[in-house]
């Protein structure tokens, strides 16, 4: 189980005026399940899933994974996979080597992260382009190889950061449908952030709206 | 009950302030002994120090009291600003015609605008006299007919122009890409002509781009040593060549104290002005930038031949004259002969080793001081001037440098470290400058995806940060190559007789009489351009097409 607890945040503007983002916020989600966040811009939801990921320090409050407290853990120790909505593959390796990443960092040899990750790019239908470089993929392509790097560590759950945003109205409900059979069939838990309505309901088992710092229950 | 935790950020914070003591140390602890304190210990002597014992004073008081030195500190304001004036004027229609028309070979000389940058103070010395001398290519039929530019300031200002007005059209160009279409086209049809919209909408987005430039040539042009040195003579010589003299043949170091003192506190000044504009440069992140147009009409054509004409003139040309009488001073003359002396191989062999040390001590250097500065981005005000202190060693006189370092460590001047450490210190700004641009357009995604998929801090550099950055670094590498290969200032007054360097030995040749040592001179001159050429293409090599994160090398300049 995922779970924030009185998550109190704030944000400074640009003259130093302090604004409340997240006010005593909490959230559980269970395995299997994939809670959705929506909410307008400016909200707080990205800033709700970097302290997930561990990648901004709440005020105060804290992250539970499983029943461990991991407030104080590292980014990478946490295994928690974020996904952001510019894709975010990096450029100078291939796609192969951008899937196999995150199973290097585990300590997996070179040659076996690469096989592994090959087997997971034939899965999402890009097994003879593992050499290619990331500028010759499409923007859903390039989705599908950022899901892969994610799924790949099997991570213990998996945080989505508006992953359809970028990308045409088409393929986007098109690539939902399949990330919600990938991460059903992965067994994973997520956390979608998105601001489409439509796109929560077709992923999510529940959905919260973040308003005015506060979590209010959709469905 | 609620469970608070408003420990973890206060942790997180702590931790952050550890990661940026240990990447700032560094460079920190090196500026301080290299610069700070040097600069304090002349800024000391000058102001209140007591004549230095044992040495023969003839010193006559301070600069203000000398008519001599007066004028010294005069003309050199005056050739700095002469020289701003000629690059705006000159070098602004040159940056447009670049940015807004488009011609073949139109990258072949973008490209070519970096070429002063990697030149060496003296081999541009050189090329200016192979061009414009007494016995150059165009000096001397301009001398027959009665027009010798020998004895006259120009020959400093054209040494002036060639390094600082592609500096300029770089400026300009970057100042034009920033430029929005659609303000433009707004203009247009709400009544304004192209020369209207042009100073209603494009020059109010390119000025503070040509102000910064033109804030570093001034600065290039004030605390320039090596041409003024070659070019300016007895009577167009600049304070930095006079400081120079004070030392090195009267050893009037009060007076050269106080004359570096003024020159410290207009080149701050100066710095401070270019800091401050340099903050004003906020670039859309989203403009739609002016489409290039063919060359079409006579003013597009008028305009490409003037500007074409006039930078091959004043920045191809010297280049083109250096080996042309290279060549003829190694066919026909006893330029040759030069490189069958032992001094030739020793200076050779020395620049090239130094040049390694200090390469490896810079580029540690650099990449700690930007690292520092990224991680220290948030707060705002000491991220500042962590960056700008960046530019420190690049405002300050090498000759100052120089002499504050001979006043604060006389044990260690038979030290090669000082020498190598000095080296660096000039050149580290580079990498470090470099690599804080090439920072700061790297999305943070990349760092955060990966620290999710599991790398921790170290693994993130390594495996991500670094290979996206590598070509900011090679290029600061490579500028820094360049600087150092062609290093004279330090050098000159630094140096002994076992550290020759091929910078000190060519003005050596220039300073002995006869047509021998004027080849020696020439030939040995080619052979350290092609040099400095070489080691920048080596180091920088080519663009990779997946990461240009790049800043303009106008950025980047130094020559002493």
């Amino acid at each position: 189980m995922l779970e924030l607890r009185h998550i109190t945040h704030h944000w400074y503007g640009p003259k130093g005026q302090r604004q409340t983002l997240l006010q005593d916020v909490n959230l559980r989600i269970d395995a299997g399940q994939t809670v959705a966040l929506l909410g307008p811009s400016g909200s707080g939801k990205s800033t709700l899933l970097k302290i997930v990921a561990g990648l901004e320090t709440p005020e105060s409050g804290s992250v539970w994974l499983d029943g461990m407290d991991i407030s104080d853990w590292p980014p990478e120790k946490r295994r928690l996979a974020l996904m952001f909505q510019d894709f975010v593959l990096f450029p100078h390796l291939n796609l192969q080597d951008n899937v196999a990443f995150g199973l290097v960092e585990q300590g997996t040899g070179r040659s076996a992260a690469r096989e592994r990750a090959q087997a997971l790019l034939e899965r999402f239908s890009l097994g003879g382009r593992g050499a290619e470089a990331v500028g010759t993929l499409s923007g859903g392509e390039q989705q599908r190889v950022a899901l892969a790097r994610a799924l790949i560590t099997q991570p213990r759950a998996l945080l989505l950061d508006e992953p359809f945003s970028a990308l045409d109205a088409e393929l986007r409900v098109g690539l939902r449908e399949e990330f919600a059979r990938h991460i059903a069939e992965h067994g994973m838990r997520a956390m979608l952030v998105t601001h489409d309505e439509a796109e929560a309901r077709a992923m999510a088992n529940a959905a919260w709206r973040l308003q005015g710092g506060s979590l209010i229950s959709l469905w | 009950m609620a469970k608070r935790r408003p420990s973890s950020a206060a942790a997180f914070r702590s931790r952050q302030r550890r990661t940026v003591l240990w990447l700032a140390g560094g460079p920190a602890l090196f500026a301080l002994a290299l610069l700070v304190w040097p600069v304090a210990r002349l800024l000391w002597q000058g102001l209140w120090g007591e004549p230095l014992a044992g040495l023969p004073m003839d010193d006559t008081g301070p600069w203000w009291l000398n008519a001599h030195l007066q004028w010294r500190v005069g003309w050199t304001l005056v050739q700095a600003l002469a020289t701003c004036a000629l690059c705006l004027v000159l070098g602004l229609p040159m940056a447009w015609v670049l940015a807004r028309l488009e011609f073949t070979g139109r990258v072949i000389w973008q490209r070519a605008l970096m070429l002063p940058f990697v030149v060496p103070t003296l081999v541009a010395a050189l090329g200016i006299l192979a061009l414009w001398g007494p016995r150059g290519v165009l000096g001397a039929p301009l001398a027959q007919a009665g027009w010798s530019l020998e004895g006259s300031p120009w020959l400093l200002l054209m040494g002036n122009l060639f390094f600082n007005l592609s500096l300029v059209v770089r400026a300009g160009m970057d100042g034009l890409a920033q430029v929005s279409a659609q303000r433009v086209a707004v203009a247009r049809t709400l009544g304004a002509t192209s020369w209207r919209a042009f100073w209603r909408v494009e020059w109010p987005v390119v000025a503070p781009w040509l102000a910064s430039a033109l804030c570093l040539v001034f600065l290039y042009c004030f605390t320039g040593f090596g041409l003024a040195l070659v070019l300016g003579g007895q009577r167009w010589a600049t304070v930095e060549v006079e400081i120079y003299t004070l030392i090195a043949h009267e050893l009037a170091l009060a007076q050269a104290a106080s004359l570096a003192v003024a020159m410290l506190g207009l080149t701050a000044g100066m710095a401070w002005a270019y800091a401050w504009v340099e903050r004003q440069l906020a670039s859309s992140a989203r403009i739609i930038p002016v489409m290039r147009r063919p060359l079409h009409g006579l003013t597009a054509w008028g305009g490409w031949a003037f500007a074409l004409g006039g930078w091959l003139l004043l920045c191809g040309a010297p280049l083109l004259a250096l080996l042309l009488q290279a060549v003829r001073a190694a066919g026909f003359g006893q330029g040759l002969a030069v490189l069958d002396e032992a001094d030739t191989w020793l200076a050779l062999h020395n620049t090239l080793r130094f040049t390694g040390m200090a390469l490896a001590l810079a580029t540690a250097l650099g990449l700690l001081h930007a690292l520092a500065g990224h991680a220290m981005r948030r707060w705002a005000p000491a991220a500042l001037a962590w960056r700008a202190s960046a530019y420190a060693p690049l405002v300050v006189s090498p000759v100052a440098l120089a002499f504050g370092l001979l006043l604060l460590y006389p044990q260690w001047l038979s030290s090669l470290p000082l020498l190598v450490a000095a080296y660096a210190l000039l050149a580290y700004p580079f990498v470090a400058k470099a690599l804080t641009a090439a920072l700061d357009t790297l999305p943070e995604q990349y760092a955060q995806a990966a620290a999710t998929l599991g790398a921790r801090p170290g693994r993130v550099l390594w495996r991500v940060t670094l290979p996206l950055v590598a070509p900011a670094l090679r290029r600061g590498m490579a500028f820094a190559a360049a600087t150092m290969l062609g290093e004279f200032a330090v050098s000159l007054l630094l140096s002994r007789p076992e550290w020759l360097t091929l910078t000190t030995l060519i003005y050596q040749r220039l300073g002995r009489p006869g047509s021998a040592n004027l080849d020696a001179a020439l030939v040995l001159s080619a052979g350290l351009m092609a040099l400095a050429l070489l080691a920048f293409w080596l180091i920088e090599g080519r663009d990779r097409p997946h990461n240009d994160h790049r800043r303009a090398p106008h950025q980047d300049s130094r020559h002493a």
